[in-house]
């Protein structure tokens, strides 16, 4: 099984065919050119990320470990979330009654999401957990786990 | 009234930028108009400590997969939560956005704006409210044809300068469609089937050269 792993400086025990530390790498905002959608279908402006790329549709899975930041993704995580934009069509698609994304790629990975920090209750972690869910059901993941690290079986 | 308008827009040539569309006319028709500031050609830290200087904050941002984009996060991280209330002389210090998208329906929105109200909280900052339009990614190029959209923006901006708050009514105006009708959907199929939908999209590609690529894989 090709594994992916995203962290954010934390070491996980599970092998992984490329891991992107987002701690070291330095990547790129997104700054919404649309190259990737209307001049190099399916390549960004920036090259930073091309290995990801790589990796990442060709992995059966990817384990992300993110570091909860005022209780919500890191601003690096998220500009990752941003530029995996080129993985998809610019279509729009209406199948499941709302507007999704149509999938560049035949699959895309399984996801096992970690998570690492504090909340607002009441409600804080199910804002996080949901959106989390909503970024890789709108990234064509057929199955998405989220959790909290300690609940991560090693 | 002490406000400060931050436009949230990674574009690197902001002339582009529909979030700027938004502040520009969101400030245009106020008596005082606030003043507006980049993000994106701001030191992070020195900008979020400047803005703790007024008593308002409200971020127009487009929406990027679901939420803000890296860049208004990386932003949002160096907030340092206000002292306890009251922090101005007026009462505690507030936040509140303008999100406006690419996606039609508004309940695309719906992820992020819990977690902007549970934000102001840890900032200790009372929470002015969301405010969403969808269907907003091509006012830059064609500004002619949303300016319905653009005079509501003027309004909400006119009201908020009198009363400090978002106006319920323009609100609910800008956030239609929340969901995709039953109707809408089968037009939208319909559309997609003949394929109008891409007409304008291929026509882009095809101006770039881009028409014959436009399906590439080419990380696989
Ligand atoms: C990386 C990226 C992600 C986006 N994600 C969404 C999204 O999740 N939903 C949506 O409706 N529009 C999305 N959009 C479209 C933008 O919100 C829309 O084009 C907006 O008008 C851009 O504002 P600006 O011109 O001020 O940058 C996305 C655009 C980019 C570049």
């Amino acid at each position: 099984m090709k594994t992916v792993i995203i962290t954010e400086g934390e070491n996980i025990p599970a092998s992984a065919d490329y891991t992107l530390d987002l701690a070291k790498a330095e990547v790129q905002d997104c700054i919404g050119c649309w190259s990737c959608w209307w001049k190099t279908p399916g390549r960004c402006a920036f090259k930073d990320l091309d290995e990801f790329y790589h990796h990442y549709v060709t992995a059966d899975r990817a384990i992300i470990v993110s570091q909860v930041t005022k209780g919500f993704v890191s601003g690096k995580l998220k500009t990752l979330f941003d530029r995996m934009i080129p993985l998809y069509l610019p279509y729009t698609e209406y199948s499941t009654g709302e507007s999704m994304h149509v999938p560049r790629y035949g699959r895309y990975p399984d996801i096992e999401f970690y998570y690492q920090g504090t909340f607002v209750p009441p409600d804080g972690r199910q804002i996080f957990v949901d959106y989390i869910q909503r970024v890789f059901y709108q990234f064509h993941s057929k199955n998405i786990v989220v959790k909290p690290i300690g609940e991560r079986n090693s | 009234m002490n406000t400060i308008i931050l436009n949230g827009s990674p574009k690197g040539n902001p002339k582009q930028s529909n979030s700027r569309i938004f502040a520009e006319h969101f400030v245009k028709e106020m008596r005082n108009p606030c003043e507006i500031k980049r993000i994106a050609e701001n030191d992070s830290k020195e900008l979020a400590r400047y803005a703790a200087g007024f008593d308002t904050i409200i971020i127009i941002l487009p929406l990027y997969i679901h939420a803000m984009p890296g860049l208004v996060m990386k932003f949002i991280e160096k907030l340092e939560p206000a002292p306890p209330t009251p922090a101005t002389p007026s009462g505690p210090k507030t936040i509140g956005f303008i999100i406006q998208a690419g996606f039609m329906e508004t309940a695309q929105h719906k992820y992020v704006e819990p977690y902007f109200r549970r934000l102001a909280e840890q900032l200790n900052y009372t929470y002015l409210g969301t405010v969403s339009k969808g269907e907003a990614a091509g006012i830059y190029m064609y500004p002619k044809m949303f300016k319905k959209v653009l005079k509501l923006i003027s309004e909400l901006g006119v009201a908020y300068e009198k009363t400090r708050a978002f106006d319920k009514e323009i609100v609910k105006k800008l956030s239609k469609p929340y969901q995709l009708s039953s109707f809408q959907l089968r037009l939208l199929k319909v559309v997609d089937i003949v394929g109008l939908s891409n007409i304008g999209w291929h026509k882009v590609l095809k101006q770039n050269g881009a028409f014959e690529q436009r399906l590439d894989r080419p990380f696989i």
